[in-house]
C-alpha cells in the first residue's frame, strides 16, 4: 500500500510539469470565461441553455478529453517511454498495485484541471444566476469523464507512442461524430458518460439536453455501475500488461 | 541441477539464478538461443560483442522480458509470476533509466522504498557514501554527466543490500579513478557472498572483476568458466608463445622440425611460436636450449589474457 501510495504521489508530481500547469490550468477555466463573457445579459433558461452548452461543448468535449488522455497517456507510457519503467516494475509490489497507482495518478493529476474548470464553469454560472445547485452536478460529471478517460489512456498510453493521436482521433471523430449520429452508443463517449452523472445529480430544469446527447438513462447508480466496469477492465488489461508483456 | 553442475564451466554449485534452456526472439531476429547456464556467490562477468545477446539475457534475469521458451529462475522462483523475490535483486540497467527532475538521492530512496525499506532515506545515504556521490546528493541528476548517472544508477541497486545484483555495462561514462573504485566494490561484494552478474564488452575491465566469464556470441553461449580453462579448451587454435633467447634463429631452425610445432616467427631478440601443447613445449625448450646451448631468458604466453580468447571465439563463431 505505500509503494502504491509512493509510486501514485511521485507519478502525479511527473506529469504535472509546469508548462502543463500553467497550459491545461488556462484550457480547463477558458469555459468558465467564455461563459462569464458571453452572458452578461442573459438570464433564466436562456442563462442556462449557455452555461449547459458552453459546458459541453468547450469543457466535456474539449477540455475534460484534451487535458486527461495527455496526462493518463504519460502516467505510465512516460515510464516506458523514458527507460523508467524496470525502476518501478522491477521492485517486490504486486503488477496490480503499479497499474493501480498509476490510474489514481493519472485521475488525480487530471482531476486538479477537470475539476477546477467544472468548479469555475459552476461558480461562474452561480454569480449570474445566483443558483449554486450545479456544483456539485459539475464536480461529479467531470469526475466521472475524467476516470472513465483515464482508464482508457493509461493502458493505451503504455501500449502505442501514437496515444494522444489516437485519443483525439477518439475523441473528434468517434465521439464528435459518430456517438453524436448514433446515440445508442453513448456509453462509449467518457464525456456523455460523465454528462449523465450531471443529469442524475442537476435539477429538474436541466434535463432539457438530456436527448440532445443519447443519453438515455440519467440515473446515477447505473453511472456508478459503468464507471466501475470501466475502473476494473482498465486494470486488469494494465496488470496483464504489466505481468506479460516485455517492459522495455 | 547437481549433474550438470558437474559436468559443464557454464554451472555452478549451489546456485542463485539458473538459465534453463532460454531462447528470445523478437519477430524473426533471434536475440537469444537456447541458453543454459547458471550464476552463484561471487562475480561473473557476462561477455560478448555488442548485439551478442547481453542485455537482452541479463534482462530476461530480472524478469524485464519474458524468455520466449525455457525458463529463468532467481532464488527458486520465477520473478514474473513472483516479484516479492525482487527484494534480493538489484539492477543497473545499460540505459539511462532514472528520473532526471529527482536529485540522486530522491531517486535511491524512491527506490528503497518501493522495495520495503522501512528507513529509505538512511539507506540512499549509506549507498551514496558507497559511490562517493555524497557531495552531489542533492543535485538533479538531470544536470549529472554520464559517470556520475552510472554511479548514480549503482548507488540505487546497492540501497537495499540485494543479494543479487545484475550490473549491465555499469562503468560506461565513468573516469578510471571511478572504474577503479567501483570495479573493487563489485569484487568485494562478490568477496561477501553476492552473486554479482557484470557485463561488459570492455574485456580489460571484466578481466579485473573476475575470473568466471561466460561469454556469448550470437545470442549463444560461447564458451563458460575461468579464462585460462576457455584458452584450454579450445584445442584446435594453436597456443601463441613468446620466446626470448639470445640466439633465436638457432632455437627457431630446431623447433621447426618438431611435431609440437605449428608455426615460428623470428623478432628481434625472440621468437613467436605457434604450439598445440603448451605443456609439451614447456618440457621441450629446456632440453634444447641445453643441446643448442642457447639461453632461454623468458617463456610468455601470448594469448591466454581475455582478449585473446574471445577474439577467438568470436572469430570462431563468425
Amino acid at each position: 500500500m505505500t509503494a502504491a501510495l509512493t509510486i501514485t504521489g511521485v507519478t502525479v508530481r511527473q506529469v504535472l510539469g509546469i508548462k502543463r500547469l500553467v497550459g491545461f490550468g488556462l484550457l480547463s477555466l477558458f469555459p468558465a470565461f467564455i461563459f462569464m463573457v458571453s452572458s452578461g445579459n442573459q438570464s433564466g433558461n436562456a442563462l442556462l441553455e449557455s452555461f449547459i452548452g458552453i459546458g459541453v461543448g468547450l469543457l466535456y468535449f474539449v477540455a475534460v478529453p484534451v487535458v486527461t488522455l495527455i496526462l493518463s497517456a504519460s502516467a505510465l507510457g512516460d515510464e516506458r517511454r523514458d527507460q523508467t519503467l524496470s525502476f518501478i516494475a522491477l521492485r517486490p509490489i504486486r503488477r496490480s498495485a503499479i497499474a493501480a497507482s498509476k490510474l489514481t495518478a493519472a485521475v488525480t493529476a487530471a482531476f486538479v484541471f477537470t475539476g477546477a474548470g467544472a468548479l469555475a464553469m459552476s461558480v461562474a454560472y452561480g454569480i449570474r444566476s445566483s443558483d449554486w445547485n450545479y456544483v456539485i452536478p459539475m464536480l461529479a460529471s467531470a469526475a466521472v469523464a475524467t476516470i472513465v478517460y483515464a482508464a482508457v489512456f493509461v493502458p493505451l498510453g503504455y501500449l502505442s507512442e501514437r496515444s494522444t493521436l489516437i485519443g483525439l482521433a477518439y475523441v473528434f471523430i468517434w465521439e464528435g461524430a459518430i456517438v453524436s449520429a448514433i446515440g445508442t452508443l453513448a456509453n462509449t463517449s467518457p464525456w456523455r458518460i460523465g454528462f449523465t452523472a450531471f443529469l442524475a445529480l442537476a435539477p429538474e430544469e436541466a434535463q432539457f439536453v438530456e436527448a440532445d446527447l443519447g443519453i438515455a438513462d440519467p440515473r446515477l447508480g447505473p453511472t456508478l455501475i459503468t464507471v466501475a466496469v470501466f475502473i476494473a477492465l482498465s486494470l486488469v488489461v494494465t496488470t496483464w500488461i504489466l505481468r506479460k508483456r516485455d517492459l522495455v | 541441477m547437481i549433474d550438470t553442475a558437474a559436468q559443464s564451466p557454464a554451472f555452478v554449485a549451489g546456485p542463485t539464478v539458473v538459465v534453463t534452456n532460454a531462447s528470445k526472439w523478437f519477430g524473426q531476429k533471434v536475440a537469444v538461443s537456447d541458453i543454459s547456464c547458471s550464476f552463484g556467490p561471487g562475480v561473473t562477468g557476462l561477455l560478448g560483442p555488442n548485439g551478442a545477446g547481453k542485455t537482452t539475457l541479463l534482462r530476461m534475469l530480472t524478469g524485464l522480458i519474458g524468455p520466449s521458451e525455457g525458463s529463468v529462475s532467481v532464488l527458486d522462483s520465477d520473478l514474473r509470476e513472483d516479484p516479492s523475490g525482487y527484494r534480493q535483486v538489484g539492477l543497473v540497467p545499460e540505459e539511462d533509466a532514472v528520473y532526471g527532475g529527482m536529485t540522486a538521492r530522491q531517486f535511491i530512496a524512491y527506490g528503497s522504498k518501493l522495495s520495503g525499506n522501512p528507513d529509505p532515506g538512511a539507506a540512499a545515504q549509506r549507498a551514496l557514501a558507497e559511490v562517493e556521490m555524497l557531495d552531489a546528493a542533492d543535485r538533479q541528476i538531470g544536470g549529472f554527466s554520464k559517470g556520475m548517472r552510472q554511479r548514480t544508477k549503482v548507488a540505487a541497486a546497492l540501497a537495499n543490500d540485494p543479494s543479487i545484483l545484475i550490473l549491465d555495462e555499469p562503468l560506461n561514462g565513468t573516469d578510471p579513478v571511478q572504474r577503479a573504485k567501483l570495479i573493487g566494490l563489485f569484487r568485494q561484494l562478490g568477496a561477501t557472498g553476492r552473486t554479482v552478474i557484470v557485463s561488459s564488452h570492455v574485456l580489460q575491465e571484466v578481466e579485473r572483476m573476475t575470473d568466471r566469464v561466460l561469454a556469448m556470441v550470437d545470442g549463444k553461449l560461447a564458451a563458460a568458466g575461468d579464462i585460462s580453462a576457455i584458452r584450454k579448451a579450445m584445442t584446435d587454435i594453436p597456443y601463441r608463445v613468446f620466446i626470448e633467447v639470445d640466439d633465436p634463429r638457432k632455437l627457431g631452425s630446431a623447433l621447426v622440425g618438431e611435431d609440437v610445432i605449428d608455426g615460428i616467427t623470428i623478432d628481434g631478440g625472440g621468437l613467436h611460436a605457434e604450439a598445440h601443447d603448451l605443456a609439451q613445449l614447456g618440457t621441450l625448450l629446456p632440453r634444447l636450449s641445453r643441446d643448442l646451448d642457447v639461453r632461454l631468458t623468458t617463456f610468455r604466453p601470448e594469448d591466454e589474457s581475455l582478449e585473446s580468447v574471445f577474439r577467438y571465439l568470436v572469430r570462431g563463431r563468425k
